[in-house]
């Protein structure tokens, strides 16, 4: 019989390892010692994930570690969240979120959604290739307090400035997150939006160091 | 002596011989609002006639003074013809190039390149446009690009499969980059049969934010070495993002000249290859020449401060969104071909 901390332990290197059969393995055990699913998600695969940032953050990781990190994380998530009472989630929040009406890449949207995900979100997931409305009608259409956008192309970027406008003009206290490889900073900042990520491997990062915050909040909490 | 046309400037840069002044030229996207507008088309349309690609490239190259010009437009003619169906938007207002929706593949097993890709779809246009530029424009070089293999994968599969497959499918990753290298050298070598005077091989799906140096030395570089081995000269190579760590690895792969984007610090770039490569860069392509916000005199510095860093010729980082705000883009141009009448770091003057 493993303990606490040693499935806690197989849950986070299999995910910073992608080891995708070892995560979902130490999942079912985790939950048939019975051990509450929201610890294992967020002590044992986000913390996991969060190790993942760091390696990603120290060029010791790049783009295809991190997405089969995702796949390991997602193995465990499947497992574990149904079995978190809505009462455990803390959180009680709703995201849009899609890739821009002409980019067809959706890799670092998916970094991000996961990060949602991993934080118990509403995840109202576009797709990609979404017409700039759509992402008007569907904020108005869920209420939700973020609309995340991303752009892999310098050339569909522009979308977004649009639909922040849109967005801002019909509802101003929506958050608004942009990433994508050509969105820098500046563009962020001109086009109005309140959070930025800097490409799919940025996103990742930030959407880890939202992650490591989510926990710090709860072991305040 | 007096001045030089473009093209010879350009020409003259590509084998290092002193020129003039600096050019602003580009192997990427050049194509721009006010010159489609003045050719009498809609942006969609550009994409799918030789006449409509011609005449749009003229027209945006002659208005803005630059020294080029550059088709096609579009990353998606090479999957098209390999049987994927394009999305143009000819509805949206917006400016929107071409995107394969759907792929109709879904393996890395799947993968087949028809024969003699270049004679079928729209690439079968592109030599009748080379020619119509060649007959109405002599003065401008034509330039053309070919995405490098990985970044080409990305328009054929989903591009997880190839990321993931670097680790979990070594073997068929490098057989899919294979025969996109084997197309990719096959198409090149028509543009250049059908008159392009130099090439681009784009690669901007490596960059060392996405991929590590290690996995670009042992599965990228040797693809863009081999192409570019197989084309005539002038031959260039680009990748956009984070390229300082690839640098020295991009400077053995064969190419006449070294193109970057708004990532890759130009001071640092010329330290790391030294004086006697060409190295072209990195007109930020959004704030500088499409942003109504951005003062002309910006526009202007940033073009300075580029030339004083080192570049050999003034590149937008880019695909040049179309949409540029004219004033911004033309004191680019001018500001290149005034403050580049010094000598650069590879390139003299006559």
């Amino acid at each position: 019989m493993a303990t606490k901390e040693e499935l806690l332990e197989k849950l986070k290197e299999g995910v910073v390892e992608y080891e995708e059969d070892t995560v979902k393995e130490a999942s079912q055990q985790w939950l048939d010692e019975g051990y509450l699913a929201l610890d294992g998600i967020m002590d044992g695969l986000a913390a996991g994930m969060e190790i993942v940032g760091d390696l990603y953050d120290k060029n010791e990781y790049f783009v295809p570690e991190v997405l089969m990190c995702a796949d390991a994380l997602y193995g465990g998530l499947a497992i574990l969240r149904p079995h978190v009472p809505k009462s455990d989630e803390g959180v009680n929040a709703q995201v849009v979120i899609g890739s821009i009406q002409g980019d067809v890449h959706d890799i670092g949207k998916n970094l991000v959604k996961m990060m949602f995900d991993v934080a118990g979100w509403d995840v109202h997931d576009l797709g990609r290739d979404v017409p700039l409305e759509n992402f008007v009608e569907e904020q108005l259409r869920t209420d939700s307090e973020v609309v995340a956008m991303s752009a892999m192309m310098t050339t569909t970027m522009l979308g977004m400035k649009k639909v922040i406008a849109m967005i801002k003009e019909k509802n101003p206290n929506v958050a608004i997150m942009l990433g994508g490889a050509p969105v820098t900073k500046d563009v962020a900042n001109l086009f109005g939006a309140d959070g930025y990520a800097e490409s799919a491997g940025n996103a990742v990062s930030e959407g880890i160091k939202m992650i490591g915050r989510l926990r710090e909040m709860r072991a305040k909490g | 002596m007096a001045e030089l046309t473009p093209k010879e400037r350009v020409m003259r840069l590509l084998r290092k011989e002193p020129i003039d002044t600096m050019p602003f030229f580009s192997g990427m996207g050049m194509v721009v609002m006010p010159g489609i507008k003045k050719a009498g088309f809609n942006f969609p349309t550009i994409h799918t006639s030789a006449e409509r690609m011609a005449w749009s490239a003229i027209e945006s190259a002659r208005l803005m003074n630059f020294d080029c010009v550059v088709i096609p437009y579009d990353m998606t003619m090479e999957s098209e013809a390999m049987g994927n169906t394009i999305s143009l938007y000819e509805d949206s207002e917006d400016i929107l190039y071409p995107t394969i929706p759907n792929k109709m593949w879904s393996t890395l097993d799947e993968v087949v390149v028809p024969d003699k890709i270049w004679e079928k779809g729209r690439l079968a246009f592109l030599p009748e446009a080379i020619k119509i530029i060649k007959e109405n424009a002599p003065e401008l070089p034509v330039g053309c690009w070919q995405l490098g293999p990985f970044t080409q994968a990305g328009q054929i599969l989903e591009l997880d499969l190839m990321l993931k497959g670097v680790f979990k499918q070594k073997e068929k990753v490098g057989e899919v980059l294979d025969k996109l290298t084997d197309m990719i050298i096959g198409i090149g070598k028509n543009l250049q049969a059908a008159g392009c005077d130099y090439i681009v091989l784009r690669e901007p799906g490596v960059a060392a934010d996405l991929l590590s140096p290690r996995t670009f030395k042992e599965f990228i570089q040797p693809r863009l070495t081999r192409i570019l081995a197989a084309w005539d000269s002038p031959k260039l190579l680009h990748i956009c993002g984070k390229t300082e760590p690839l640098l020295e690895m991009m400077a053995q792969c064969g190419a006449d000249g070294l193109t970057v984007d708004i990532k890759c610090d130009v001071r640092k770039g010329r330290e790391i290859l030294g004086p006697d490569v060409l190295f072209m860069g990195n007109v930020d392509t959004y704030t500088m020449t499409c942003d109504e916000k951005t003062p002309v005199q910006k526009s202007i510095d940033h073009i300075k401060d580029m030339i004083d860093g080192g570049v050999d010729a003034v590149m937008p980082g880019c695909d040049l969104w179309p949409a540029i705000i004219e004033e911004n883009m033309k004191a680019c141009v001018d500001t290149t071909h005034e403050y580049g009448k010094k000598a650069s770091p590879a390139v003299g003057r006559l």
